[in-house]
């Protein structure tokens, strides 16, 4: 509702708190009318490139002996050699710091070339077996290329690919729905201590990229990335058995300080929530294995009774965590 | 009926303007923090993450305390039972309070207090009547209008535009095989008139508290309007409650009204829409036209899937990128250039993340399991993306 828009801003300048200059300016602006679909149209480009990508997937897919391959590998390779020439031809080239096109499809246009990229060599790898049984190979190759595109056209979602392509190459899967489910912590443990160095090298490339200043808007990414996969993989380690529960609380003990400070310095809420909330839970859990033991059996309404005093404890410090955070990121 | 200062809503109203035009570039940042400092204001959160976890712990809190107090009660079984809902709805209220007394608002820790009130008056009005819906659906309506007016809480008004609609429509299934079938156009004429009164009401408004959850409703009334006469919705439902198998060959009673509605109104969204300049009516109607778009799929496959998919994306593109052009230089009214003051780029940051997911590439560890697993992960990208 406008009138209540502008009955705020009159509000502010009545109380001396901006300018007219300023007031007069936001009056001439809201009088434009601007209705801008920016995002809308931005989002419809988005999912015109899903929407495409995986028709063509499914279509590949459903067809793999009926039509020529030949015939699929070179139409998409001719889609894909457009994609890219059109892409170079508009960029800036390469730049250490953030860029941005002039015209915003391309930024999407870059996307689409590099899903079908992943798409061809996919198929490729099904069809011929060019790298033979060398799966890790069929991955790499898809991942050094999408982070060619992240790096060269500053491309925050073809970076993510890229992240997941890496972690796929040392056997984990961590798109968002299946780093809950699929990844079987419990059951290898090989495949927790390679997750943690996975994460331990994202932080490492992170501090790296910013010493030499590059990219360092990707730092966040990375380091999201690597909060994630580090404290899901020691969590899920914290009920295992005794020598190694206690080795990965370490670890997660160690990783909670880490992006304590790391989101202090990159004034990222999503880190620092998520940061409290598996430090949280892993406190928790070791908590519960510590008195695991002892036998409650007699005072259990006891502790029944002291349960809200821990859950307002808890509330209590999370918030007086929160504030000092909102207060350091605001100064 | 607010439980809130007044004053202190008045400052909300005037930080939040400042943080707006801060954002949009027309104040400094000095002034901004000149205009927070000087003018006291609730305690909320913005973060959606940080107030989800507050909501959390604080159910978690609200539940322990529920489980506390029936220790005491849990000797008198069934006695307590009957009224131990009502004593939880007690406590929720309490809390509430108290923590509105602390000028904690939409903050999630208030949320749960608010929400956990609601649910529990819904239980415990499910026990006493042994789950007679329409009369549960009716106390639940009253309790939320109630936190509603009280806390100005979002979701209460949500929770009440749901329970006023169950309401109607169990009421609607006391007068049988009658009132099942007419349900449908009920459902329109109640959702037109409210949609008209919200809006009246907007405008009459002299004070902005009471603007967001009219605003809720109003959108409510036009998602309520459209699903009411949706093909899909009206044929699935007819023979869910009916029994109204239908043949090869036959369709429902009026199927060319509720075909010309499914079509017609998303249209009409749109249009009024882009005259009327109102963003939110815009995202229904395209959500609108994506739910029509399935309702066909859903009776007729045109085309297959993989080819519809393709298509569709091609045709959006064309959209997309036509519009850009055009709109691209337009310097007022609707334009492509972003707006100083509302902009709405949450979802472009979400971008990413809905990238990952679709297109992350997986580890081959079984090859011989699923052979498309492998490498590029666009294939199994196909499935998860057909929700859009």
């Amino acid at each position: 509702m406008k009138k209540f828009n502008e009955q705020a801003t009159a509000g502010l300048y009545e109380k001396g708190l901006i300018t007219e200059n300023q007031f007069e300016e936001i009056k001439s602006y809201r009088s434009l009318n601007i209705f801008s679909i920016n995002t809308e149209l931005k989002l419809f480009l988005y999912l015109s490139v899903l929407l495409f990508t995986s028709g063509i997937g499914i279509l590949i897919y459903e067809n793999i002996d009926s039509i020529g391959h030949i015939a699929i590998l070179s139409v998409l390779l001719v889609v894909i050699a457009v994609c890219f020439f059109y892409c170079f031809k508009n960029s800036k080239g390469f730049q250490k710091t953030e860029t941005k096109f002039e015209h915003p499809v391309l930024e999407y246009l870059v996307l689409l070339a590099n899903i079908l990229t992943c798409i061809f060599i996919g198929y490729l790898q099904f069809q011929y077996k060019p790298f033979g049984e060398h799966y890790g190979l069929a991955t790499l190759i898809p991942t050094t290329v999408s982070f060619f595109c992240a790096y060269y056209f500053d491309n925050r979602s073809v970076l993510t690919i890229a992240i997941t392509g890496l972690a796929a190459y040392v056997g984990l899967s961590v798109t968002p729905q299946d780093l809950l489910h699929i990844n079987d912590f419990y059951a290898s443990q090989n495949l927790s201590y390679s997750a943690v160095m996975l994460g331990v090298l994202l932080i490492l490339w992170t501090i790296y990229s910013n010493r030499i200043g590059l990219k360092t808007h990707f730092g966040l990414v990375f380091l999201t990335f690597a909060l994630h996969i580090i404290s899901i993989s020691s969590i899920s380690n914290l009920t295992g058995y005794v020598v190694t529960w206690m080795l990965f609380a370490v670890v997660l003990a160690a990783s909670t300080y880490y992006f304590y400070k790391v989101s202090y310095a990159y004034k990222a809420m999503s880190l620092y929530v998520f940061m409290i909330v598996y430090g949280y839970i892993g406190a928790n859990i070791v908590l519960f294995r510590i008195f695991g033991d002892v036998d409650f059996s007699d005072i259990w309404e006891l502790l029944v009774l002291l349960l809200p005093a821990y859950f307002v404890g808890s509330i209590v410090m999370f918030v007086i965590l929160i504030k000092n955070f909102h207060k350091k990121i605001t100064a | 009926m607010i439980v809130y200062d007044k004053k202190l809503l008045d400052n909300q109203i005037l930080v939040d303007e400042a943080q707006t035009l801060y954002k949009g570039g027309f104040i400094s940042k000095e002034q901004k923090k000149f205009v927070q400092n000087e003018l006291p204001v609730f305690k909320s959160q913005e973060n959606i993450l940080v107030r989800i976890g507050f909501f959390l712990l604080s159910s978690l809190l609200y539940g322990s305390i529920c489980g506390a107090i029936s220790i005491f009660g849990i000797s008198a079984e069934n006695a307590y039972f009957q009224i131990s809902f009502y004593i939880f709805a007690v406590v929720g209220f309490a809390g509430s309070e108290i923590l509105a007394k602390q000028n904690f608002h939409n903050h999630g820790l208030d949320d749960a207090f608010i929400l956990g009130t609601i649910m529990n008056i819904g239980i415990a009005i499910a026990i006493t009547t042994e789950g007679y819906e329409a009369v549960i659906a009716f106390f639940m309506a009253v309790a939320s209008i109630c936190m509603f007016l009280r806390y100005l809480h979002l979701l209460s008004m949500l929770a009440f535009c749901l329970s006023v609609t169950a309401f109607l429509f169990y009421q609607m299934f006391e007068f049988g095989d009658i009132g099942k079938a007419i349900l449908p156009f009920v459902a329109m004429i109640f959702a037109v008139f409210f949609y008209f009164l919200t809006k009246k009401m907007m405008y009459s408004l002299t004070k902005s508290y009471y603007l967001n959850g009219l605003l809720l409703a109003n959108s409510f009334c036009l998602v309520l309007l459209y699903l009411s006469c949706n093909y899909l919705v009206v044929r699935e439902l007819s023979a869910e409650l009916l029994g109204a198998e239908v043949k090869p060959g036959t369709d429902i009673k009026f199927a060319f009204f509720f075909y010309a509605f499914t079509f017609i109104v998303p249209i009409v969204y749109l249009a009024q829409a882009l005259r009327t300049k109102d963003r939110i009516m815009l995202w229904i109607g395209f959500l609108a036209i994506g739910f029509s778009i399935y309702t066909i799929r859903f009776y007729y496959a045109v085309l297959p899937v993989e080819v519809a998919l393709t298509l569709g994306g091609l045709i959006l593109f064309a959209i997309a990128y036509f519009s850009i052009r055009k709109l691209k230089e337009k310097e007022s009214g609707l334009t492509f250039k972003p707006d100083r003051i509302n902009h709405s780029d949450a979802f472009l940051n979400a971008e990413a993340l809905v990238v990952a997911s679709a297109f992350g590439m997986k580890p081959e560890v079984k090859p011989q399991d699923s052979p498309m697993e492998f490498g590029g992960g666009g294939f199994s990208g196909g499935g998860s993306s057909e929700s859009f």
